[in-house]
């Protein structure tokens, strides 16, 4: 009771947010710098990535090895990643933009390899017949799966947008070093405005997107700033003897009997913070996601949730964890309640959509039999929409089992605290062990969870959700 | 060797050829920008002001004082500031004592400059007001804040203290890392923990400026003294430049410098040698943090 109104009382102090024109002024650089390496990271993640997409989709010579290594990349936390840049390129924007390259890369190719996949063997046999070579079958692919790439592409943009906030921070400046900045000052009435900003921001990428999807011709407007982006944030420097050396310092990975022995409660502490955070994520996902959709509640009440749950989604799990931690002090709670409140903005959504998507016919014939609404909604859209839901569930929990590996960095407990530890003090062998560790737990979930929905009989969606 | 290199493959010889090419590029690069100085700060010496105005007379009075450009960075943690140092891509950097020993040891980092309090620092035990522990024993069993893992007040002297005094902190309590020591002065205050150790300097900022109540804490214990905090350059960084920035931060003085003092936190700086940190790196040994 008592921590309950210490935690109030500390919430109280984040409001109002501190909207002076002065510090709005102020952001603007910040503001620009995150954008900037954004707009920079994705324009090399997307070039790289297509071609690299295309290979792994048209199933080369090695591509199974390939997918491999992407999803050894994507098992890697960015931040471990950005401080691993900074040892290449140095202090500075740089680092931050190329780590977001290299894991997005990672991250889109494999989702444009798994849409390539997916495409209509037929047209392309036929095209195969004509004796066409393998870029004429790639480029004759690419239309073919055209509105897929664009809203996979648009939503790992937002992701990156989201991610570059503590990412980018790495090197100093961004909204993430400010973000830090604010809540060691205990400056909490600018975090809410850096918040709001953020989701500001959020929400304007969306509503960007949604138009470029429609005229995706625009997107060639957005290659110039990019490209200046890239310029300005290119690295000052390259020290690759210096990283050659300090990477091979790293290898091989070690770990003493005492962190060995302490291994399995770290592990289980992980995935309990998944687990707990997927679980409290859908939760207060399930009632809001009912209020949302169009379908079922009124446009009164269903715009409001939904901008609410957007909001939710817009902050990232690592950011939630750290204002968490100012509200109700550091461990695996506030991890778990950070991966909730992110899980519940994604799950929200997507739920919502489940529930607007189910065959109406069914709908139909139970509300004709003079159903009340509510009797409708229980009887005909919630088992419908229930392997959907599992499905998105299922997915959520992959994510977090990441994403509990990520927050570790802010003192919530488990493997990804021990990783950041390591990292820290410097033990990088150590370092290296706990990323493997990371990787093999990271890629068994993966497989369990495409067991379960393959057992379960849910359908495989053609790729990687949004978050 | 000569008659080896024909044998070389030619990826082999690419290779070599890239490290040359990135090797002249970055020397063209580093005779560019020879005039700024890239100055980098852990982020919990910055902790109380880090906000994007606040920093900004620091880096022009360094400008001013050293007659360069000067870029202060702020990275949101440790590891990076050192690497940082390590790969030339900052040129001096605040370190604390724990990390500048790092830094010294991975890249040879080189002291220059310090408040006169760093010489003789110390941590400071804090609790609640009216809670029931008033010595190191009485920790037995209750939970406990340190700040940075990377942190020497903040970590590595109170849990060599409390080792010390017959206290495991592994066994005998609860402890978390909270980050920074705000935020443990901040979470003892409150009641998340019962107890947290943390820097002095932090500590009496916060009671003077407001930002803790002086009311709801106090301390009950204080460390031995230790040499801790230091303005250090990497090792390549000239002679010349690094003796400006000696000079840039000895001639601050309370009269005329009292709003950078404010942002360092201290009154006086002087310089600093590696001696210094003996007693720091015997700990750090012996408890396996180097």
């Amino acid at each position: 009771m008592e921590s309950l109104a210490r935690a109030l009382q500390t919430l109280v102090s984040f409001l109002p947010p501190d909207l002076s024109a002065h510090y709005l002024l102020a952001l603007t650089g910040p503001v620009l710098e995150s954008i900037g390496m954004t707009a920079g990271a994705m324009l090399i993640a997307y070039m790289v990535s297509l071609p690299l997409g295309l290979y792994v989709g048209l199933r080369g010579p090695g591509s199974r090895f390939i997918g491999f290594v992407l999803s050894g990349v994507r098992a890697i936390p960015d931040l471990t990643l950005a401080i691993l840049c900074v040892i290449f390129v140095g202090i500075g924007p740089a680092a931050g933009m190329i780590a977001m390259a290299i894991f997005y890369t990672a991250a889109v190719a494999k989702i444009f390899g798994d849409l390539f996949k997916t495409a209509d063997a037929a047209p392309l046999d036929a095209i195969r017949a004509t004796g066409a070579s393998p870029v004429q079958v790639a480029l004759f692919l690419i239309p073919l799966k055209l509105n897929d790439i664009l809203s996979y592409g648009s939503y790992e943009f937002e992701s990156a947008v989201r991610a570059s906030v503590i990412v980018g921070a790495v090197g100093g400046g961004g909204l993430g070093a400010e973000l830090v900045g604010t809540l060691n000052g205990f400056d909490f009435q600018r975090t809410t405005t850096l918040l709001l900003v953020l989701i500001g921001i959020v929400a304007a990428v969306d509503a960007l997107t949604v138009r470029l999807r429609q005229r995706p011709v625009w997107l060639l407007l957005l290659v110039p700033p990019s490209l200046y982006a890239l310029w300005v944030f290119q690295p000052e420097q390259f020290s690759l003897l210096h990283a050659v050396h300090t990477i091979g310092a790293m290898f091989p990975p070690s770990l003493d009997s005492d962190a060995i022995a302490r291994l399995p409660a770290l592990i289980a502490e992980t995935c309990a913070m998944a687990l707990f955070g997927t679980v409290l994520g859908g939760i207060i996902a399930f009632p809001l996601a009912l209020m949302s959709a169009r379908t079922i509640a009124p446009p009164w009440v269903a715009l409001p949730v939904r901008r609410f749950l957007e909001a939710l989604r817009a902050v990232p799990e690592t950011v939630w964890g750290l204002v968490l931690v100012a509200i109700a002090g550091i461990g695996p709670e506030a991890g778990t309640i950070a991966l909730g409140l992110h899980s519940a903005g994604s799950l929200g959504r997507l739920f919502a959509e489940s529930f607007e998507n189910v065959d109406p016919a069914p709908v139909l014939a139970v509300a004709a039999t003079g159903a009340r609404p509510v009797a409708v909604v229980a009887y005909a859209t919630l088992p419908l929409a229930s392997a959907p839901i599992g499905v998105h569930t299922l997915f959520r929990l992959e994510w977090n089992l990441r994403q509990a590996t990520v927050v570790g960095m802010i003192g919530a407990g488990g493997i990804g605290q021990a990783l950041f530890e390591a990292q820290q003090l410097f033990f990088y062998q150590a370092m290296v062990a706990y990323l493997l560790i990371t990787w093999v737990m990271v890629l068994a979930v993966d497989q369990l969870s495409q067991m379960t929905r393959a057992r379960a009989g849910w359908i495989t969606l053609p790729a990687e959700e949004i978050r | 060797m000569s008659q080896r290199l024909p044998a070389m493959t030619s990826g082999r010889r690419a290779f070599v050829g890239a490290v040359f090419a990135t090797a002249a590029l970055q020397s063209m690069r580093a005779v560019a920008d020879e005039a700024l100085i890239r100055i980098g700060m852990i982020p919990d010496a910055g902790a109380t002001q880090v906000s994007v105005e606040e920093k900004a007379p620091l880096q022009a009075y360094l400008s001013k004082a050293l007659k360069r450009p000067v870029r202060l960075v702020i990275p949101t943690n440790y590891n990076a500031t050192v690497e940082g140092l390590g790969n030339g891509s900052l040129d001096v950097a605040y370190l604390g004592g724990l990390t500048y020993i790092k830094a010294h040891q991975q890249y040879g980092a080189v002291p220059l400059v310090q408040r006169e309090a760093d010489r003789q620092f110390h941590a400071l035990f804090i609790t609640q007001a009216a809670s029931s522990i008033h010595s190191l024993q009485d920790l037995k069993g209750k939970t406990f804040a340190f700040g940075d893992i990377n942190s020497t007040s903040g970590h590595l002297i109170p849990y060599q203290d409390m080792k010390s005094a017959g206290i495991n902190p592994d066994r005998d309590l609860r402890f978390r890392y909270t980050g920074s020591h705000a935020a443990t002065v901040k979470a003892v205050e409150t009641g998340a923990v019962d107890a947290g150790a943390c820097d002095e300097t932090v500590f009496k900022e916060m009671i003077a400026s407001g930002k803790a109540d002086a009311a709801k804490l106090r301390v009950f214990a204080t460390s031995a003294p230790f040499a801790d905090y230091v303005w250090a350059a990497r090792p390549g960084l000239d002679a010349a430049t690094q003796q400006a920035i000696i000079r840039a931060f000895t001639n601050l003085t309370p009269e005329n410098d009292k709003s950078i003092l404010d942002i360092l936190r201290g009154t006086k700086f002087v310089p600093a040698t590696d001696a210094e940190y003996a007693t720091v790196r015997n700990i750090a040994r012996s408890l396996k943090m180097l």
